[in-house]
């Protein structure tokens, strides 16, 4: 009887501990990597850009970007949400904006058309990369290769100084 | 046994007189032997002088030679005559080398010095198993050019064997059979030659001669006061002297590699941020120089199967080669990723 209590309370002990041993390696394996991704974001940000877990959950970020000098976004501050996979680094963040902007590739639900997000993500990148290839988005839209919106892909190599002038408009009004 | 088997591949009749040795040997008394050979010795001694003076005129490196000529005949005479009665005796084909007089045996008997030195077990126990004193410079004379035969043939790999055969050589009890140890200990005679005769293999004894005899007089000293008891000591000396040497130069090389694999080694995988061990550290799956753990490398192989530091896609083959390289290449390999890393 003794044998058998203590038997079957030393399955359920190491059955529990083994769930939990499994469990904390899945969190571990990204987690470690976002915690070091945390940690160099710390100790070498980007220039304008800022980005850190949005309360305890370390797998949702939210991070800002300042409009460069020289663009139409010069001055706003672009807020965008951060979500890790648990699979990541082997599957690409997902990248939203949650503020407005008036961008060829950037859509009215805040979803943007970078490669690096999708078919060229690589393990190797990282969050600090992904938010340098953002920001040269608002320097160097792209609106020939599969623009969000194509009507500002048209005015942009249509008429250039319209579409500065809109896209600054629309940084005064939702960014600022 | 692997000393037996490359006794018997290099030395044909090695075999033979290995057990007619051994056979002899258990039917002589200590003390018959001891007689013999302080006979034989002073016998010995009065034709080294004359030999060595002509010998001396001969050398051109006659420095050397003459500065431990001396003590290093007289034991080289001691030793080669014992060893000589094992030869001649036993070792028919021997006995048609040259005669037994001291100045036919000018150039070998330079040879015969460091195999001298070297086979001083066998010396002692070809006296005390034979008691012919005939053909005294006949099988100094044959143990040097089969010396130099090995020497030109396969001196190198003879000694990466006998290195191995001399490891389970000091494994053997004490009553192994001497000859059999001392024909062990004479390959090693090969190998010395080629490392220390800086390349001269050719078995130009008047070249390698003074490093020969230098050696031994340096293996003279530690068995001559105490004849009687050369039978144990000497073959275990005269092993310690010839292994150190080539010991020191595998040891500097394994060395060297660990440093170069511990100096190139990354710290962490950049994938998943664990630290690399030993097997990820020489672990480089792509030719771009990208390194990753086996785990994220297993991980990405099994969904789009791209290095990540290039996005090519992963070849499945050389990642197997480069499992299976041994230390030399893999040194190299180490070193250009790592000149890959700090580039980019």
């Amino acid at each position: 009887m003794m044998m058998m209590s203590g038997g079957g309370r030393g399955g359920r002990s190491s059955s529990a501990s083994t769930a939990t041993k499994t469990s904390s390696w899945a969190v571990s394996a990204s987690g470690k990597r976002i915690q070091r991704e945390m940690a160099e974001l710390n100790m070498d940000p980007p220039p304008d850009c800022s980005a850190g877990p949005k309360g305890d959950n370390l797998y949702h970020w939210v991070a800002t970007i300042v409009g460069p000098q020289g663009t139409p976004y010069e001055g706003g501050i672009y807020f965008l949400d951060i979500t890790f996979p648990s699979d990541y680094p082997f599957n690409p963040p997902k990248v939203v904006f949650k503020t407005r902007m008036y961008h060829c590739n950037v859509d009215t639900a805040g979803n943007l058309s970078l490669d690096i997000l999708k078919d060229s993500w690589s393990p190797a990148l990282t969050v600090t990369k992904v938010l340098l290839a953002i920001r040269s988005f608002f320097t160097n839209p792209d609106p020939s290769d599969n623009p969000l919106i194509p009507g500002i892909a048209r005015l942009y190599l249509a008429d250039r100084a319209k579409h500065d002038e809109l896209a600054a408009e629309w940084t005064r009004r939702f960014a600022k | 046994m692997s000393s037996d088997s490359i006794t018997a591949a290099s030395v044909p009749s090695a075999a033979n007189a290995r057990d007619l040795g051994k056979k002899k040997r258990a039917n002589r008394s200590a003390k018959l032997k001891q007689c013999k050979l302080d006979a034989r010795r002073e016998q010995w001694l009065s034709q080294g002088t004359a030999k060595n003076r002509g010998f001396k005129e001969e050398q051109n490196g006659g420095v050397q030679c003459g500065k431990g000529g001396n003590r290093a005949l007289e034991n080289l005479e001691m030793s080669s005559r014992g060893e000589d009665m094992d030869r001649s005796i036993h070792q028919d084909s021997d006995l048609d080398s040259p005669s037994n007089s001291p100045t036919s045996a000018t150039s070998s008997v330079l040879g015969g010095a460091d195999s001298s030195t070297n086979f001083t077990g066998s010396g002692s126990s070809g006296s005390s198993s034979s008691s012919s004193s005939g053909g005294c410079c006949s099988g100094c004379i044959t143990e040097d050019e089969e010396g130099g035969g090995e020497d030109d043939g396969d001196g190198l790999d003879d000694w990466e064997t006998m290195a191995d055969a001399l490891a389970a050589d000091e494994d053997k009890p004490q009553g192994q059979n001497p000859s059999s140890e001392s024909e062990s200990v004479a390959q090693v005679v090969s190998p010395r030659q080629v490392t220390d005769g800086t390349g001269l293999r050719d078995g130009d004894s008047k070249l390698e001669c003074p490093k020969m005899v230098s050696g031994a007089c340096g293996n003279s000293r530690a068995w001559r006061p105490d004849d009687a008891f050369r039978p144990r000591s000497l073959p275990n000396l005269s092993k310690q002297q010839s292994l150190p040497n080539p010991d020191r130069h595998y040891g500097g090389g394994g060395v060297a590699w660990a440093s170069k694999s511990v100096v190139s080694a990354p710290t962490s995988c950049p994938i998943c941020c664990e630290d690399l061990d030993g097997t990820d550290s020489s672990f480089l799956p792509c030719l771009c120089g990208f390194r990753l753990c086996l785990f994220c490398h297993k991980r990405i192989l099994e969904e789009d199967a791209r290095c990540p530091g290039c996005r090519k896609p992963y070849e499945t083959d050389p990642i197997e080669a480069e499992a299976s390289v041994n230390g030399g290449s893999l040194t190299f390999r180490l070193a250009r990723c790592c000149s890959m890393i700090t580039r980019s």
